[in-house]
This record gives C-alpha cells, sequence and structure tokens, in this order.
C-alpha cells in the first residue's frame, strides 16, 4: 500500500453523489473509495457499455446454456 | 400513511418442490417447525415456470404478460436472429420493496434474479447469477461490494456447470452456500431492514446435477449409488443453515420460506425443429450438423411457417407476411395456422407412443395484457416433462439427454411456500399461486396492497 499522499480536487457535487453511494456502508471515506475506483479503472482494458459488453454476454449465454435455460 | 409494524424474512429456494421440502419435512428440524407453525403447501408458479420471470412475477405481483418477460432471452422484435437477454434493466414494475421503501423501510436484497446490474433500491442489495463476473459492479450501494469482499473475498454467484466430475460441481455449491449465508448473516446483523430477501441457486443446480441418482422413476436411477443422498444432504445442510440464520432475525419475524417453480425427473429433449422441419414447416436451404442451432442455420424463410427455440419449455414463432422480414402466412390466415400448429403439437406422442399431457399457451390470449416481444406460441411438452431442444440435425424428435449437456431435471409448475407468522400460529395445508405472495407479504407487512395486483391475501 502507499504511504504517501497527495490532494486533488474534483467537483464537490460529485463528492455528494460518492458520499451518497456509500452510505451505510463501511468505507472508511471518499478518498479511499476514490482511489479504489481509480485503480479499477486503470487496470481495465477496455471502456463498457451500460449493461453487458458483447464478451459478457457472450458469457452470461454459454452460462445459461450449460445450465439448460437456453440452447 | 401506514406504519411498518412487522419484519419479514424471506428465503428464496430456487426450484424447491413441496415433495422434498414439505412432504419430507421429517428430515428438516428447522423447517418441520416453521410448516407446523404456519401455512404452507404448493404455489403455482408462472407461466412459464422459469427463473426469469418468475421472481419478479412474485416480487411485483405482476404475470409475465404484463411484465413483458417470458424467459432469459427475448427475440428482438420480428428479427429472426436477434436476441436479447433479460436482466434487471428489463423489470420496470414495482416490487414489494419499494412499496417498503414508499412507507420508509429498508430492504435487504440479496441474488434475486434478475439483479444484474444493480439498482438503487431503499436499502442493500447484491445481484444475481447473471452478473458476468465478480469483477462487475454489483451491489447498491455500490462501496458494499468493497466492504462484503474485504471480508469474505469475491461473491459467489453461481457454479460452473461445464465440468461433468460431479464432485467438483457439488463441492462448488457447498462454498457457493456457505459463503453465500455468511454474508446474510453479516447484513442481516449490520444493516437495517424490514423487509430480508435472498435467493439461494444452490438448490437449483443441485437438483440439476444430480436428480437421477435420488429418483427412483429416473430413466437412469441405479439403486445404492453413492450420490443417492446428495441432494436430501444439502436440504439438511441448508435446514442448519437457515436455524442459524432465524437465531439472529429475531423472533417477532414474519418468514416465508418460498421458491419460484418446482423441479422434476426430465424424460428427455424433444426437438422441436426437427419435427417441424418433418411437418413440412420447416425448410432448410442445407442438410443440418448435428446440434447446429436454428440461427445458425440457413433457412429457407420463403418457405418457411414456424420455427421454435428450445430451453425447458419451447417458444414458436410464425413466419407472418408483413411482419417477419419474409412472412409467408397471410396475416388474414394467422388463426387459422396457429391453431392447426397448436391442434398438431397437442397430438404429439412420445418415443414409445404414449399419449402426452402437453399444454399450448397463445400469449396474447391467455394474459389480460401482453407487452414486450412475446413468442406465438409456448409449449409445454409433456407437462414439462420433455424439455424442448431448440437445436436441430438430430433425425430424430426424440433425444433421451438435455441437447446442451447432460441435465437430470426438469421445472414443473407447482412450487411451494412456508408461511410462518410468530404471532399467528396456525398448521394449515393450502394451495396458492404466485401472484398471491406479494399482496400476502405487504399485508403482513401492514402495507397497504396496490390496486393492480391480482393475487389474494392468502393467509387473511
Amino acid at each position: 500500500m502507499d504511504k504517501e499522499f497527495t490532494t486533488i480536487s474534483i467537483p464537490t457535487s460529485l463528492v455528494k453523489q460518492i458520499e451518497e453511494s456509500i452510505q451505510g456502508t463501511d468505507v472508511s471515506s471518499v478518498s479511499s473509495y476514490i482511489a479504489k475506483i481509480v485503480r479499477e479503472a486503470l487496470s481495465k482494458k477496455d471502456a463498457e457499455p451500460d449493461v453487458f459488453s458483447k464478451e459478457d454476454e457472450e458469457k452470461v449465454k454459454e452460462r445459461l446454456k450449460a445450465l439448460g435455460y437456453i440452447d | 400513511m401506514a406504519q411498518l409494524k412487522r419484519k419479514i424474512l424471506i428465503i428464496g429456494l430456487d426450484s424447491a418442490p413441496a415433495e422434498i421440502v414439505i412432504d419430507r419435512r421429517a428430515e428438516f428440524p428447522v423447517l418441520r417447525g416453521l410448516i407446523e407453525g404456519g401455512f404452507h403447501g404448493t404455489m403455482r408458479s408462472s407461466d412459464p415456470p422459469i427463473t426469469i420471470p418468475a421472481w419478479m412475477v412474485m416480487t411485483t405481483g405482476k404475470d409475465p404478460g404484463r411484465l413483458g418477460l417470458y424467459g432469459f432471452r427475448h427475440r428482438t422484435g420480428y428479427s429472426y436472429d436477434k436476441m436479447w437477454i433479460a436482466t434487471a434493466q428489463a423489470f420496470k414494475e414495482r416490487a414489494i420493496w419499494d412499496v417498503v421503501g414508499d412507507h420508509g423501510g429498508q430492504s435487504c436484497l440479496v441474488s434475486i434474479p434478475p439483479s444484474y446490474p444493480p439498482r438503487k433500491v431503499p436499502g442493500h442489495l447484491i445481484s444475481c447469477f447473471i452478473t458476468p463476473d465478480s469483477e462487475k459492479e454489483y451491489t447498491y450501494p455500490a462501496g458494499l461490494r468493497q466492504e462484503i469482499e474485504s471480508r469474505f473475498g469475491p461473491y459467489a454467484f453461481d457454479v460452473v456447470f461445464r465440468t461433468e466430475n460431479r464432485d467438483v460441481i457439488l463441492k462448488e455449491i457447498y462454498d457457493m452456500t456457505a459463503k453465500r449465508f455468511e454474508v446474510l448473516h453479516y447484513l442481516m446483523t449490520t444493516k437495517p431492514w424490514n423487509l430480508f430477501m435472498f435467493v439461494e441457486i444452490g438448490v437449483d443446480r443441485v437438483q440439476h446435477a444430480f436428480w437421477k441418482y435420488m429418483d427412483t422413476k429416473h430413466r437412469l436411477y441405479q439403486r445404492g449409488n453413492r450420490y443417492e443422498n446428495v441432494i436430501l444432504d444439502y436440504y439438511r445442510f441448508l435446514d442448519r443453515k437457515i436455524g442459524e440464520l432465524l437465531a439472529v432475525a429475531g423472533e417477532e419475524t414474519i418468514v416465508l420460506v418460498v421458491s419460484d417453480h418446482g423441479a422434476k425427473r426430465m424424460k428427455g429433449a424433444f426437438c422441436i425443429n426437427d419435427w417441424l422441419i418433418e411437418e413440412g414447416d420447416l425448410v432448410l436451404k442445407e442438410i443440418p450438423k448435428r446440434g447446429a442451432s436454428i440461427e445458425k442455420t440457413a433457412v429457407d424463410w420463403p418457405k418457411t411457417k414456424a420455427w421454435g427455440w428450445g430451453g425447458y419449455y419451447a417458444r414458436l414463432f410464425l413466419n407472418v407476411e408483413g411482419r417477419e422480414p419474409q412472412g409467408v402466412i397471410k396475416p388474414e390466415d394467422y388463426e387459422k395456422e396457429r391453431d392447426r400448429l397448436t391442434e398438431r403439437l397437442k397430438a404429439i406422442r412420445g418415443p414409445r407412443g404414449e399419449a402426452w399431457e402437453t399444454r399450448v399457451i397463445k400469449p396474447n390470449e391467455y394474459f389480460d395484457e401482453v407487452r414486450g416481444d412475446y413468442p406465438d406460441l409456448m409449449v409445454y411438452f409433456d407437462d414439462l416433462y420433455w424439455r424442448s431442444a431448440g437445436t436441430l440435425g438430430y433425425g430424430t424428435r426424440y433425444l433421451l439427454e438435455n441437447d446442451t449437456g447432460p441435465d437430470d431435471a426438469v421445472h414443473a409448475q407447482e412450487g411451494m411456500y412456508i408461511l410462518y407468522d410468530p404471532e399467528e400460529k396456525v398448521s394449515r395445508r393450502k394451495k396458492i399461486d404466485i401472484l398471491d405472495v406479494a399482496p400476502t407479504v405487504l399485508h403482513a407487512l401492514g402495507l397497504p396492497v396496490p390496486s393492480d395486483m391480482k393475487g389474494k391475501i392468502f393467509n387473511g
């Protein structure tokens, strides 16, 4: 884990949205949450569409086939 | 405004039949206690009795026609080869947790199909087995994922059915269920809730993988086989886990144990498209390879009147002029052609000439309202004992195994339920309908029942 930190600026409206999405959970702060999602975003190769990417859809279809729901 | 007077825990056991949970209750001490103090019995599932749409029919109190959902996948409009998979975004109707939220209540909702992508709910939500993988956002609020993973590791949505190794599947099912109950225990004790609902998909998976080892009527059953007790052992394990959960749910909490449909032995798969070819309704431009999918087969559309899809039930589509891209049935002949096909489907017999109890549904007549991409006919071959193979090129109408891999069990129309209210103990067996669940739950919580829910309050 990194030990050194710095300050960045983001719109306060965004902070409010993040506060809402971590409310009632044990995520300790907006900063730690942002650090987590930025790390995830950096590790992703491709941007994802809303629900299923082509790859996701195939994955789900194959699973549904194996389960007998579709053929 | 109505006050939320009570709390309810809804334990969803995907695919659990009354023949196991109710009839063999002597083997499940916790469930037996609930049965002997509550309403219980069979619950008639939706048409079709399939995981999607059944859980949403149950929690919205609206039938599949109103929801516009007839299974996992749907044809896109009237195209021949485009389809879409139903996700949580396909469900627009309000569910019981929305009504609970209207009255200031909170819900914990775990793995109720379909709940991917996760949507905003009054409370907390973890998505279901249609989540592509645990790298995706799968909770509401989004931060709940990190909270869960930091304690329990990645959430297990389902098991992989690609292996023939039954021991591997069984271990995965137990691991998944054990982890789910740890998560449930955590949510139940740390989050506020008036409604707590989860669906355990492991029940369905263990039945599909091990039914033939248990059911003496299954054609492949062998007395004394090593997996004979697997299904009942799993139910005993669940019974213990449910007991542990009830211990933290609170003595005043109402408990509903319910399945989305039942299960029974599979007799085989009926090759709907090979049959339509024999009948002259479906014409191909090529001789298909064994097991080819209809979407990847060259169909001679200007000569084709009908084609079908497989699954636990069959969906049939007519090729209608002005509707399908190369339709041939004249709109004025549609009803006549559909009736003729219906009669022929009902007359189909089994491989030994035995009569079948085949049910054929015309969605636009059967439902009060039909929305979305509904098929022309829905068919349950031999009361669902025979699943439908949509793949073709087998040179026979009958396959003794699933066209997409071994599968010992099919769906049954009747599921089961137990409603236990610690403040009103009764022991009463009663048949209910899946549409009765939502109004009964809202009534039990002291909330008004929306007028567009057609079901009845069954314990009233």
